[in-house]
């Protein structure tokens, strides 16, 4: 089970099967929420994960896919686009500090 | 009011009244609109569907981004959105969507677009002017980005 203290996260990485879509509108939400934090969030295809990324955040569906091209990174898997549970609990952690679990 | 680059957004691909049997013919028109502004080829179309079939791009709201795959960025010319509006609501596997955001990319050019959309899905305001306006222009301003979005 990966984990991560939220002050080493430097890059988030939130991946979606073509890197078009849903990664563009919820990685647009990630970076508005983390603004001034020095975290970079970028999206990208599930399949080119950078070896740099700190975290992964990405739908459920392809979480399994995500965990073949980034193994052992902290992955956080959501299920609703907007406003997910998942994903606001990482936010919140990066913010008050404390590890974040895969 | 334009003040950056311009959107991928053009006026002839808003459709405000648009009806569909059900989620493939939705998309379908979708991907229609893609061709007809000379975003994307056709087969890029079918992609889009198997996309949706994978994972659903039901993203709230009523709202859904259908998009195609990976493989299909070849078949994408420029990058290009369209908006469709489906006020007599279509099933998209059990959510009710009215308002459909067809997406073409092949670069970053649609970002600060779906990032205002992101935006809109937050404002229960604008997300009704977005479901009710009755002007294409109405549409195409209100995805204009706002202000500080940087990149």
């Amino acid at each position: 089970m990966a984990s991560i203290e939220s002050t080493d996260i430097r890059k988030i990485i939130v991946a979606c099967d073509a890197g078009m879509g849903s990664s563009v509108m919820l990685a647009s939400q990630l970076r508005k929420q983390l603004k001034g934090l020095g975290i970079e969030v970028e999206h990208t295809p599930v399949n080119s994960i950078p070896a740099d990324a700190d975290v992964v955040v990405c739908h459920s569906g392809l979480a399994d896919r995500a965990r073949k091209t980034a193994p052992g990174t902290v992955l956080i898997p959501f299920t609703i686009f907007i406003g997910d549970p998942a994903v606001t609990k990482l936010v919140t952690t990066i913010k008050n500090g404390g590890t974040v679990h895969a | 009011m334009p003040d950056t680059a311009p959107l991928p957004l053009d006026p002839r691909a808003v459709l405000l009244d648009a009806s569909a049997a059900d989620r493939d013919n939705a998309i379908r028109q979708c991907g229609r609109a893609l061709v007809a502004v000379g975003a994307v080829e056709e087969p890029y179309v079918e992609t889009m569907i198997e996309r949706e079939r994978s994972i659903s791009t039901y993203v709230g709201e009523g709202v859904a981004i259908p998009h195609g795959t990976l493989a299909a960025k070849e078949a994408v010319h420029h990058d290009a959105v369209c908006v469709l509006r489906f006020p007599g609501g279509v099933d998209w596997g059990g959510e009710r969507v009215t308002v459909c955001v067809g997406i073409a990319a092949r670069g970053d050019g649609h970002v600060r677009l779906l990032a205002e959309l992101a935006q809109i899905l937050l404002d229960p305001d604008r997300v009704h002017a977005l479901r009710e306006a009755t002007r294409v222009e109405e549409v195409v301003h209100l995805l204009q980005p706002t202000k500080e979005e940087t990149t």
